[in-house]
């Protein structure tokens, strides 16, 4: 599913943010990026999505290379992915309905066809009784599970979530892994998080992955 | 509210640009029906030696010769025939010269029929020139003036129009910057990401199309407002009102999407 071979990731020339990164991540995987704050687990994953381009290497996403990409096929790998982010990124002047919608909208698929989607998905995040309601009227933990119902909207192969419990109490935070985690298990999306805490007792198969120094290691 | 606020300053400029170009079309009407009532108050007739190619004289002094009408000899001929001879008339038909009477396209003013008789006499074929015309020169070069002047003023507003009308749009490409963000990073293009910009855009062009539209229909039909009341008394204003609004309905579109193409463009090039 993602393949990276000898990537270097630098936001100037100056300093390789990742250094040599070399690592695989199967299909239907559940995976953890660890590492300390600012070793660029971030920029890593940013780099999954074309956010940050990679400076040399290669970087395989279901067999799309990102090194290089934009335009078009840029837009195409975007389309397949779903994306979870710390600050949740709902668009204010959207109710929480449009906002799951967005994805499934820039897919093509039709308005009604969405909303429905948009629905199901609501009453899965269980917040179908504030469908009218906008972001800014929810808890931080409400609005992850909108985000995750977003990610969730067009059927992603990919998820990739950065910090996404970062800002959540412990109830929140459980909502959301549960979430993840039937994703993974149901519907078989291979899920990348990027966080510094992995949740105890998740109960289900993952690997981990840690970064140090721009070194990528796997966690035994 | 919020709304017409945030449209506001895209359509001000916009309709001021649209207004201009409304009296820039009045003027302009006025003009070419000045022309048009004088346009036969004058005549270039010459005289050749062989006969004249309206090929070879295509344009005098800038104007485009519309016709050139031949002034046949049979006229000249019959008033002195009756004193002269059968031989001598043959003769004179076949010594005679070639007269003809020029058409131009537009009226010229007394420098420029100066200008074209100099450049006929230059031609050896021709052997006379003569210009006869009446005096509009005050008025019609006024007329033009004008016309110059709403011309000017119309392409200095447009300019800054589309200078205003740029921030304006950089302005809400400012305030949606996290949306459109938001939908980038999930695969939309730029043109869907910014929807929102395009829709402002459009209603702005589509409410300063109808104000502008609004004005020049009130202002076609009460032309007093903007010329004397003896203009009426000179020539006879018409306005083809349909056409007029086509040219405002594309003015106001071409300027709007050009301007958002435009900063679009710098927008995709900073952020791709």
């Amino acid at each position: 599913m993602i393949q990276a071979k000898n990537i270097y990731l630098s936001y100037d020339d100056n300093k390789y943010i990742i250094k040599k990164g070399n690592f695989s991540i199967r299909p239907k995987e559940f995976i953890f990026i660890g590492g300390n704050s600012g070793s660029g687990k971030s920029t890593l994953l940013k780099s999954f999505y074309g956010e940050i381009p990679l400076k040399h290497g290669s970087l395989k996403i279901d067999n799309q290379e990102v090194f290089g990409i934009r335009g078009k096929k840029l837009r195409v790998l975007r389309k397949d992915i779903g994306i979870i982010f710390q600050d949740y990124k709902l668009v204010n002047e959207f109710t929480i309905e449009e906002n799951i919608m967005i994805p499934l909208k820039i897919n093509g698929y039709s308005n009604e066809v969405s909303k429905d989607q948009a629905n199901k998905l609501l009453k899965h995040v269980k917040l179908s009784h504030r469908a009218g309601y906008y972001p800014n009227e929810l808890s931080g933990g409400e609005q992850q599970r909108v985000a995750v119902a977003r990610a969730l909207a067009h059927n992603p192969k990919i998820i990739i979530a950065d910090e996404p419990t970062g800002n959540l109490d412990d109830y929140s935070a459980e909502v959301v892994w549960n979430l993840l985690k039937g994703a993974n298990e149901q519907l078989g999306i291979t899920i990348v998080v990027v966080t510094h805490r992995v949740p105890k007792n998740l109960g289900i198969k993952f690997r981990q992955l840690s970064l140090e120094d721009g070194i990528i290691y796997e966690v035994s | 509210m919020k709304f017409l606020k945030n449209i506001f300053a895209f359509f001000i400029p916009l309709l001021a640009m649209l207004i201009t170009f409304s009296i820039y079309l009045l003027i302009d009407n006025v003009v070419d029906s000045y022309k048009q009532k004088i346009s036969s108050d004058y005549s270039i007739v010459i005289i050749t030696n062989t006969p004249l190619i309206k090929d070879n004289i295509n344009e005098l002094a800038g104007i485009r010769v519309d016709k050139i009408q031949t002034l046949q000899k049979d006229k000249i001929i019959n008033n002195i025939k009756s004193n002269l001879s059968r031989t001598s008339i043959d003769l004179l038909k076949r010594k005679l010269p070639h007269f003809y009477q020029i058409y131009l396209d537009s009226f010229p003013t007394s420098t420029q029929l100066a200008k074209i008789k100099d450049t006929l006499l230059q031609n050896k074929n021709i052997r006379k020139v003569e210009v006869f015309s009446k005096d509009h020169n005050q008025v019609y070069l006024l007329l033009v003036l004008l016309n110059s002047i709403s011309f000017i003023l119309f392409f200095i507003i447009t300019i800054f129009a589309i200078i205003i009308i740029a921030k304006q749009i950089k302005l809400w490409f400012h305030e949606h910057n996290t949306k459109i963000a938001i939908l980038r990073l999930h695969g939309a293009s730029i043109l869907y990401s910014a929807s929102s910009v395009l829709n402002y855009a459009i209603i702005s062009s589509l409410f300063a199309f109808i104000f502008a539209s609004a004005f020049l229909y009130y202002i076609s039909n009460n032309i007093t407002v903007l010329f004397p009341v003896e203009l009426y008394d000179i020539i006879n204003v018409h306005i083809d009102i349909n056409f007029a609004l086509v040219k405002i309905f594309v003015l106001s579109f071409c300027i709007s999407i050009f301007t958002i193409i435009g900063v679009l463009l710098r927008y995709k090039i900073q952020n791709d």
